[in-house]
């Protein structure tokens, strides 16, 4: 059966981010499914509009004359290049690139570009010879075949990485003007992307002053917003080392293409990038004969003589790259669901000996072990064919486990005791009939698991009550005849919540992150030295009382006061929980902050909500927790128990003030404190009632 | 049965069955109770366990477990190779090697540098073991130690090797040694948890490897049966102290209103669990003045305190962990386990092992001679090592006073002491490289089965069903190491 699920395209290793892992599927809510669409359509309605105004603008584009002064780049440049089989300087001082590795040329947006990989880069010399309070700029069209990678560095990686570069952080382009990394560096990261196989124009300006906010990304000649990684710039960049076109001094290699490289030894500013970044595309176009031109340059040359004479050009295309910016956004919030999948090539499948990994024993296929009814006729042999196989209505195994389970719920003890094995080493059921019967009827209910619980608690059975009797108690300790109702101890989740609702504390918002409610200072402190629940602090406000299934929780460091109440490492997959009863319980119940804030919540309600004498206050927490009055007996202890907690906190200002400050809830400052601690204590004895913890 | 009857006989199973309580458990022992004297006997009292165990008389009744988290290197402390100086720097021959697998740390490296250990060893006592400079105090009780310098792990990374050692195998998620002991034997001391691990940082190595929770967890073993780690910071025990505003006799008074009340539910539900509830209060009421007892050393001599060393008064230290240690076993705690983090000596290793060193050697000695002057060590086992060794060849640069040395499963440094093992006995035999055993190997499931054996326990005999399988400690390896038993 292993060899079901053998056959998924999941690595298995982990990724360090709080990303999913892949595979995944996008999860749109509604609402994103909607507003997703209407993008689209909107997109869709101005690409045409667009489209129309380009081929309206083809044969004036193609006739462009510009003057003579437009067609040069902005003044001042230090050097340009001509990138290709053979580079050459075209402008400036510089010496000639030399080429390093096998050099090739590639086909560019405007010209001709060269190809830079692992092994071939281009060795500029001593150009670029920026320090930091220089003010200097760069413009190069790129094309990357991956992700990552220098496409343009003058930094000594062996001496902290001094110099600076442009850096592709996965695909967006980043400027690092460093001294020290990563004590004194500058790093500013663009927030616009670049993509892969496709030619965009990057341009990067620096104004000397040192700070991140003195630096400008440029992509395609629009400003692009960053994210600034390192500010702290302020010891020398020069460095020895000499410019190189696709690579560091050592490795971070740019796989892809690189054209028309211009350094400027000044901030360019952003009427002069963008008019770079038109020119540098348009003017080796222009220069060819129309008929030379190819589809690509001619539609280049549209596009780009309609933002300049066309303003309804000019005005939709702003529009569509709002709208794209728009739709990338609601892109990147789509959350994301990991899945299972299937590989194209299945994977081959080993008997594992002695279940370890590296141990293969002989190969083996997907199938249902022969004991079990096979596959339902015309169900393919994977994964999908055997979940139809598992909830096919004639394999019992499925419906038995799942109700065994449901029965261990309601009941403290499955039909089958065993409840994580109903196999050859499980023990025998107590009552199989029963367990066929409700096995047929959740079937028939069509696993609708909301009607099983219905018939389970509407059942004679589990309506019994669970008061024993000395005979009973002593032929059936454990209930497996069920001769009266389940009494058992709540899971440590619930009584959480149960105290937190209690107090009106209880937050009952769905999903989202997990949460960090209180844990003792530096609980995981000593133990781990790396990992992100070091110097743990508690949230505040909502945090605190979410429903306990929303705790934070790593295997490497489990909430201990789960951990006390039987919840299992999860380490290993754990059907049944052991029901302990422990004095170390008994301490979490007392002294945790979090119970003894709950108790002080419930106090405020027993004096706010639950009337005006001491017996309606008790009255009132019996109905909130126990959902039943107290007996004349229990109030009589209570009511007397709390007028000596009162004399105590009476007379003990001090100590009334340190109880009352135990967890973030405000006080209601209409509350006389004495009193309000006298509650909390009584409050925190009827958390800690056995019958308060006790499903019975 | 009425109120009282079932109260007397909760008492009585409380006192055997400690923290016992799980609804099926608790009665299911509940009426073995009223069938007769079942459990184990002894000269004092045992609560819980389980019936039959121990199989056969313990010489120990508990153990001290010195954990030597990082992995100490044995060249430096325990195993010599005078002969090794000739081959300093040459490359380990490939026969010595023999294929065996390196961490991602050095696997990169062109040469393996033979660096023989810089440190001088000399014979002592009347044994005349040899021991490491390093160790002086260790020296003045070498007479009691049984070293085993055959051990041999199949983990060669932190993480799964101490969990191979805590759990006998490498995959986290079944029971520890500590918990599968107070699964088996209970304990004699129903004021304190049976299985107590206590951690401490080493001067060696400040950002060592981390230590986790679920290295003392109890898998799929109930979950009083885990480790309760007692904290450096705050209490000791998790939730111990009443919070601010509620003093000693305003709990008392709250704990008698709330036992008042669930005596009424008893008489009224007749569930003896309710029973056990109002004990395990009880309990945890006398836990609040047994712990703080248990880490107060105002009161030992100022002789004993001078033996531990100059760190014994700062909470949180090994020095002062080892005083604990005797304080539980005095107490009757079945399981006391110390962590000492730092051994991980990738570089530096001279300097960084003196640190260790300053950290363990004395105090280690004082626990010794205390546990003896006290005769607890008639009934105590204890028990001193990492996760694993480390190796002949130096990780990184060698020069003559300078190296570091990588994970090395194949041969380490293990020795124990105490009650039914062998006094001034060194066991197992390593090749001139420290690299090989060539004699007597000692695997981690041998050592549980002899730690098992000492404690009364036939390890193929303690096991836990879960999931359709019978499980044990040692799974289905190891083999009690005869040769070292008194």
């Amino acid at each position: 059966m292993y060899a079901y699920f053998n056959n998924s395209s999941d690595t298995g290793t982990g990724v360090e981010q709080p990303v999913n892992h892949p595979p995944v599927i996008k999860a749109p809510t509604p609402e994103q499914t909607r507003e997703l669409a209407r993008l689209e359509k909107q997109l869709a309605l101005i690409a045409a509009q667009v489209e129309g105004r380009l081929a309206k603008n083809a044969r004036s584009a193609s006739s462009w004359k510009m003057s003579g002064g437009d067609l040069a780049v902005p003044a001042g440049l230090s050097v340009r290049y001509s990138l290709g089989s053979t580079s050459s300087v075209v402008n400036g001082a510089g010496s000639a690139p030399r080429n390093e590795g096998p050099v090739e040329a590639d086909k560019g947006n405007a010209g001709s570009a060269v190809k830079t990989s692992e092994k071939a880069f281009l060795d500029l010399g001593s150009a670029g010879d920026f320090d930091r309070t220089y003010a200097f700029s760069y413009s190069v069209w790129l094309k990357p075949t991956g992700m990552g990678g220098a496409p343009l560095s003058k930094m000594d990686v062996a001496s902290d990485y001094r110099g600076w570069d442009l850096f592709m952080n996965g695909d967006r382009p980043a400027f690092h003007l460093i001294s020290k990394w990563p004590e004194n560096a500058l790093k500013v990261i663009s927030r616009r992307r670049i993509p892969a196989g496709k030619w965009s124009h990057v341009t990067v300006t620096y104004d000397g002053k040192s700070k991140a906010s003195g630096a400008a990304i440029y992509v395609d000649g629009v400003r692009s917003e960053l994210d600034v990684e390192a500010d702290t710039l302020s010891g020398s960049t020069k460095t020895p080392v000499s410019l190189k076109v696709g690579r560091r001094t050592t490795a971070d290699s740019f796989v892809g293409s690189v054209e028309d490289l211009i350094l400027y030894p000044r901030a360019l500013s952003a009427v002069e990038v963008k008019k770079l970044n038109e020119l540098s595309a348009v003017a080796p176009i222009l220069a060819l004969p129309v008929e030379k031109r190819t589809k690509e340059q001619a539609a280049t040359l549209t596009r780009l003589w309609s933002l300049n004479h066309d303003a309804t050009y000019a005005k939709l295309d702003k529009q569509k790259l709002d709208l794209t910016a728009q739709r990338q956004k609601l892109e990147s919030q789509i959350s994301t669901v990991m899945i299972m999948d299937e590989m194209a090539k299945p994977r081959e499948t080993h008997v594992l000996l002695r279940g370890e990994y590296d141990k293969l024993g002989e190969v083996v296929t997907p199938a249902i072990p022969s004991a079990l009814p096979p596959l339902p006729v015309g169900a393919p042999n994977n994964r999908l064919g055997f979940a139809k196989w598992v909830v096919d209505p004639s394999n019992p195994l499925t419906a038995r486990v799942l109700v065994n389970r449901m029965w261990e719920r309601l009941f403290g003890i499955g039909i089958v005791e065993t409840s994580e094995d109903l196999g050859t080493q499980a023990t025998f059921p107590s009552h199989p009939d029963l367990l066929d019967w409700l096995a047929t009827e959740i079937v028939r209910l069509q696993w609708d698991q909301k009607a099983m619980w219905k018939e389970l608690v509407m059942s004679a059975s589990y309506r019994q009550s669970s008061d024993v009797s000395t005979e009973l108690q002593k032929n059936d300790p454990l209930n497996r005849l069920i001769a009266r109702g389940p009494r058992f101890r709540l899971p440590a989740e619930v009584m959480r919540d149960q105290a937190l609702l209690a107090g009106g504390l209880l937050v009952e918002k769905v999903g989202g992150p997990s949460v960090r409610p209180y844990q003792p200072d530096g609980v995981w402190d000593e133990t781990n030295v790396y990992g992100n629940l070091r110097n743990y602090k508690h949230d505040t406000g909502e945090g605190l009382y979410r429903r306990s299934l929303y705790t934070i929780w790593k295997r490497t460091a489990a909430p201990p006061e789960m951990t006390l109440f039987d919840v299992p490492s999860r380490e290993t997959c754990r059907i049944r929980r052991a029901r302990t009863n422990t004095p170390l319980q008994a301490l979490a119940l007392m002294n945790d902050v979090t119970y003894v804030e709950a108790a002080r919540a419930l106090a405020q309600r027993m004096m706010l909500e639950g009337g005006k004498t001491v017996e309606e206050r008790l009255r009132f927490a019996y109905q909130q927790l126990l959902s039943r009055d107290p007996s004349a007996d229990e109030l009589a202890i209570l009511s007397a128990g709390f007028k000596r907690k009162l004399a105590v906190y009476d007379s003990s200002p001090k100590a009334t003030e340190a109880l009352l400050k135990q967890g973030d809830l405000k006080n209601d400052p209409r509350l006389d404190k004495a009193e309000l601690a006298a509650y909390t204590l009584t409050a925190s004895t009827l958390l800690n009632l056995d019958e308060t913890l006790t499903k019975e | 049965m009425d109120e009282t009857q079932i109260l007397n006989i909760q008492d009585k199973i409380n006192r055997r069955n400690f923290i016992k309580g799980t609804g099926g458990l608790g009665l299911a022992a509940l009426f073995s109770m009223l069938g007769g004297e079942a459990l184990a006997s002894g000269t004092k009292d045992v609560y819980g366990g389980l019936p039959g165990i121990p199989h056969f008389p313990p010489k120990a009744k508990r153990v001290i477990y010195l954990f030597q988290s990082g992995a100490p290197s044995q060249m430096e402390l325990f195993d010599p190779k005078p002969t090794l100086d000739k081959f300093r720097g040459e490359d380990l021959p490939a026969s010595i090697r023999g294929g065996q697998r390196l961490t991602g740390m050095t696997s990169g490296q062109k040469t393996f540098p033979v660096a023989p250990n810089v440190f001088k060893f000399a014979q002592h006592g009347q044994s005349g073991i040899e021991l490491s400079e390093l160790l002086p105090h260790t020296a003045n009780v070498v007479d009691e130690l049984c070293f085993i310098r055959s051990m041999h792990t199949d983990a060669i990374n932190h993480d799964p090797a101490v969990t191979f050692f805590q759990t006998g195998f490498q995959i986290a998620g079944r029971p520890s040694i500590g918990s599968w002991l107070a699964y088996g034997l209970g304990t004699e001391n129903q004021d304190l948890p049976s299985y107590v691990v206590l951690t401490s940082k080493g001067t060696g190595r400040a950002d060592d490897q981390p230590l986790y929770d679920r290295l003392w967890g109890s898998g799929f073993l109930p979950t009083q049966h885990q480790g309760a780690k007692f904290r450096n910071l705050g209490d000791p025990v998790l939730y111990l102290s009443d919070p601010d505003g509620v003093d000693r006799p305003t709990r008392r008074d709250m704990l008698d209103d709330l036992a008042g009340l669930n005596k009424l539910k008893l008489k009224l539900t007749g569930d003896p669990e309710v029973a056990t509830r109002i004990s395990q209060y009880e309990l945890a009421f006398r836990m609040q003045a047994s712990v703080p007892d248990l880490t107060d050393i105002s009161k030992e001599p100022s002789s004993v305190i001078e033996a531990y060393g100059p760190e014994v008064k700062k909470p949180g230290t090994y020095a002062y962990n080892c005083l604990l240690a005797r304080r539980l076993a005095e107490r009757g705690v079945r399981f006391v386990q110390l962590f000492h983090m730092g051994w991980d000596q990738h570089s530096d290793l001279p300097k960084a092992i003196r640190g260790q060193c300053y950290d363990t050697d004395q105090p280690t000695a004082a626990l010794i001679s205390d546990l003896k002057a006290r005769g607890l060590m008639d009934d105590t086992l204890v028990v001193w090592g990492g996760e694993f060794g480390r190796t002949v060849y130096s990780q990184g640069e060698l020069t003559s006073t300078n190296y570091g040395r990588d994970h090395h499963p194949r041969c380490f440094t293990v020795w124990l002491t105490g009650a039914g093992v062998k006094k001034g006995m060194v066991f197992g035999k390593t090749d001139d490289y420290c690299y090989n055993i060539v004699e007597n190997p000692v695997s981690v499931h041998d050592l549980h089965a002899t730690i098992l054996h000492l404690l009364g326990i036939d390890h193929t005999r303690l096991t836990y069903k879960f999931q359709g399988r019978d499980f044990r400690l040692t799974d289905v390896f190891g083999n009690v190491v005869k040769e070292i038993l008194a």
